[in-house]
């Protein structure tokens, strides 16, 4: 059973007083195992957030359908099995962080002592700790980013969904959510994700579908997508110019060419990390 | 903490259908969130005006001081439950669908209903809360006013028999608070709860927060007058066909406000029997439950 | 993002009829009608109980409105009836500081259409017009002749009995304006009988003063035509015990066996030191 089945989803929005429509989404069929983390990518008004918001039962598609875990999306017990982090949280300013984690519980059916351990194992999760008696408003965007995921993992969800979960939060920050995301999928659950953020697609997805226009332009395993296919990459170590000299003479005597040879680079991601962390 | 981790469990727990601790969680939330606000500072206004008047009346007798007390806080009682249950209702939808909370809580396992539900007992709360402090004070204020009527009636009336004594201090109890005046502040209730839900209805449909202010002002200033339209539209010959179907359809539509305007007679010495309460009351709740599920109506097939 | 959809096969309609806003906007309208059509009868039937219960008395019409003006018309609509009588009475009473007899029957006017269930507002106004109001016409040095001074006083007379008529019309069940209305007769207009009728009616209910079927009892032993009535009455309170034996009782009983000529062995002894002193 796959843990997310879109089958030919369409949405369409009228515009009020006006004979055009929107098509927000134009048949789209994609499916993600469980187990998976799915990258859905596309440009801004290319219908993803709409699908995310359709699997989530929050909008009703026009045509086509939805399931999570084999149960049609608009049925609100589907919801017992997703845990959502949607972009710019949005949440009760006014609560402090445990109030906030309380509240969800509260509504997703925990109470008393197991409600009360849940939310302390998830702020410490999460690395709020610190902050959970001070309000939402007082939060940085990391902070809430990180909040926003702890009430996403408060019902035990097999299913993840993040909107945008590291727009607009610090390099370290930002490292600590994509290591949260390898952790739940290490631990079995499944992942969907929206991200403009591509190099961090990169790093983490097995799937990718690219959305235009509310299309499904590309679909499929990300190795496979963006690999060059007729090009190899070896990365030496400790080679000396003698061996670099015998594999030029054994490739010019091939059809092989050398494209590129440099000294590899750390990314600019890592190097500011170790610049910038605190000096044990 | 646990030994074991809860995170990561196996199986979710059943879903339930309808869930009154989901509900009560949504309503204690909403009120937590306008106690926040700092709403409940209309209480000192309240007390201010109940004390505030006292050297306005201070010259007339014990009687007429303890009438304008009671006009005064029941009025205001009055006008503080109605304002509180058209803007505090009015800003619920609005909010959370601007700040896209809504969003979070509807991704959870919660049916629409139950947090419309929620929403408006968080009002009812607020509502009940209000009263029950304005109550107090109000009753606290009538209260010191009568130990000053009592302690003066007793100096002025020492040398006299007991028994016109005594009737001087129960004049004085008389017109102080009485428990006639209970059914007067649970209609006020209950007139602030179909203030609540109509207005959670229009905001349902509303576009912005300010017009569904304006259209439930509106409709209260409607409900006072329906009364008068039905009654010339059930009384023939006393207007034309056009008119007589414009009226038809006022009465049709609004609800008869002036029933549940009880305050002004009860105040003024009227008691109201059980019977008679129960069924007003009973035509309140009735409206407010008919309003609250066109607000759902609506509310199900909202696209957010 | 395809902001101008052609109706290709791929694109559908939007939401099905039953989920489009108009589509239930008017479905809640219709229902409301109906809805309506089912409470109207329950509301007049309500409003039927209630004005039974004296409820809704106050008559807020137009004419109203032009004497105490729309902000105050609209303050008695909105909740605030009671606080807008109120401070139409105290208005009234500075006016009385002043003499403003006119001014103060103008805003006992609007303050009893306010608030009829408040017996207080008319019996105020009733005593203002008939004892102060008139009081002062009788004495007016502005007016050099006794006649039609004594004309003006009785008109004021009548102004406060009909307040208190008007008063017993909306509060039928309280004795405090039957009271006031016999006293008016009592005293000012010198109809005994009517004030006699309107003690009895003060003496029915179980709160009234005990005092009040005696009242009736005196004020019908001074109608002419009454007298024997009246002696009766008088008897039978009397021989209800000693708690009824006022002084003023005992003299009208003794002035009534001399008037009536009662037999000299049924008439009730009534020793000289029982009666009221200089009768």
């Amino acid at each position: 059973m796959s843990a997310i089945s879109i089958k030919n989803l369409s949405k369409v929005f009228p515009i009020p007083f006006r004979r055009e429509r929107i098509v927000a989404v134009r048949n789209l069929s994609l499916e993600v195992q469980p187990g998976q983390v799915y990258g859905l990518l596309g440009p801004n008004g290319s219908g993803k957030s709409t699908t995310m918001k359709i699997v989530l039962g929050l909008v009703t598609p026009s045509a086509g359908s939805t399931q999570i875990f084999g149960r049609d999306s608009r049925m609100v017990e589907s919801r017992e099995e997703v845990g959502f982090l949607p972009e710019n949280p949005y949440f009760y300013k006014f609560l402090t962080g445990q109030e906030t984690l309380h509240f969800f519980g509260k509504i997703c059916g925990l109470h008393g002592a197991k409600l009360r351990d849940r939310a302390s194992e998830l702020l410490a999760l999460v690395g709020l700790e610190n902050a959970r008696d001070r309000r939402l408003s007082g939060y940085s965007k990391g902070m809430l980013q990180r909040i926003g995921l702890a009430q996403a993992l408060i019902l035990q969800p097999r299913l993840l969904v993040l909107d945008e979960p590291t727009a607009g939060v610090d390099p370290a920050g930002s490292r600590q959510i994509r290591d949260l995301i390898v952790d739940f999928k290490n631990r079995g659950i499944t992942v969907l994700f929206c991200s403009h953020l591509l190099g961090q697609v990169q790093q983490i997805c097995d799937r990718v579908g690219i959305l235009h226009e509310g299309v499904l332009v590309r679909e499929g395993r990300l190795d496979e997508l963006i690999s060059i296919d007729n090009q190899t990459e070896l990365t030496l170590e400790n080679a000396t110019p003698e061996v670099l000299a015998q594999i030029h003479s054994l490739l010019a005597s091939s059809n092989a060419r050398i494209i590129k040879e440099r000294q590899p680079q750390s990314t600019l991601e890592d190097y500011f990390l170790d610049v910038t962390s605190p000096k044990k | 903490m646990t030994p074991t981790s809860t995170l990561y469990a196996d199986a979710p727990a059943r879903h339930v259908f309808f869930s009154p601790a989901r509900i009560w969680a949504i309503a204690t939330n909403t009120l937590l969130d306008l106690i926040r606000q700092k709403v409940f500072y209309f209480l000192l206004i309240f007390a201010v005006l109940a004390i505030g008047i006292s050297p306005f009346i201070n010259q007339f007798n014990f009687q007429d001081q303890f009438q304008f007390l009671k006009d005064m806080c029941l009025g205001a009682m009055s006008i503080f439950t109605w304002l509180l249950s058209v803007l505090a209702t009015a800003m619920l939808l609005p909010k959370d669908i601007e700040d896209r909370t809504l969003y979070t809580i509807l991704a959870k396992p919660v049916p629409r209903f139950e947090y419309l539900l929620g929403k408006f007992l968080g009002i009812m709360l607020l509502l009940f809360i209000s009263l029950l402090l304005m109550s107090v004070i109000f009753v606290i204020t009538l209260y010191g006013r009568e130990q000053f009527a009592l302690a003066d009636t007793m100096r002025y009336y020492a040398n006299a028999p007991a028994d016109v004594l005594q009737a001087q201090l129960k004049s004085i109890h008389d017109a102080s608070f009485t428990i006639s005046l209970i059914p007067g502040i649970l209609i006020i209730f209950v007139k602030g709860s179909i203030f609540a839900s109509l207005t959670l209805l229009i905001s349902t449909f509303a576009s912005s927060m300010i017009f569904t202010i304006m259209v439930s002002v509106a409709c209260n200033f409607i409900g006072h007058l329906q009364a008068i339209a039905r009654d010339v539209w059930l009384s023939p010959g006393t207007a034309g066909p056009l008119a007589r179907s414009f009226l038809a359809l006022v009465a049709l539509v609004f609800p008869d406000l002036q029933l549940f305007n009880l305050v002004d007679d009860i105040v003024a010495g009227n008691t109201i029997s059980l019977i008679l309460f129960t069924k007003t009351a009973a035509l309140g709740a009735l409206y407010t439950c008919i309003y609250l599920l066109l607000a759902y109506f609506i509310f199900a097939a909202k696209e957010l | 993002m395809d902001t101008t959809a052609q109706p290709d096969d791929l694109l559908l309609e939007t939401a099905p009829l039953t989920r489009r806003r108009w589509f239930r906007l008017t479905m809640v309208f219709v229902f409301l009608l109906i809805f309506g059509a089912i409470r109207v009868p329950m509301e007049v039937e309500l409003n039927k109980e209630h004005r039974a219960a004296f409820f809704h008395g106050a008559k807020l019409d137009m004419s109203l409105r032009q004497q105490i003006g729309q902000m105050s018309f609209l303050a008695a609509l909105g909740g605030f009836r009671a606080v807008v009588a109120d401070g139409l009475f105290i208005m009234a009473h500075v006016d009385w500081q002043n003499t403003q007899w006119g001014k103060m029957l103008f805003l006992y006017n609007n303050v009893t259409a306010l608030q009829p269930r408040n017996v207080m507002f008319w019996d105020t106004a009733a005593w203002q017009m008939a004892y102060n109001a008139s009081a002062y016409y009788l004495n007016d040095p502005r007016e050099p002749h006794m006649a039609l001074r004594l004309k003006r006083q009785h008109e004021y007379f009548l102004i406060g009995e009909d307040f208190l008529k008007r008063g017993i019309a909306n509060n039928p069940d309280h004795f405090k304006l039957y009271e006031s209305l016999g006293m008016v007769y009592r005293d000012k207009l010198f109809d005994h009988y009517n004030a006699s009728l309107q003690f009895k009616s003060a003496a029915q209910f179980p709160d009234s003063p005990t005092y009040e079927v005696r009242f009736a009892a005196y004020e019908l032993s001074y109608s002419p035509g009454h007298e024997h009535e009246a002696y009766d009455e008088l008897v039978r309170l009397y021989k209800m015990g000693e708690k009824e034996w006022l002084p003023t009782l005992l003299k009208r009983i003794k002035d009534l066996q001399e008037q009536l000529n009662i037999p000299a062995n049924q008439r009730i002894n009534i020793p000289e030191n029982e009666l009221p002193p200089h009768h």
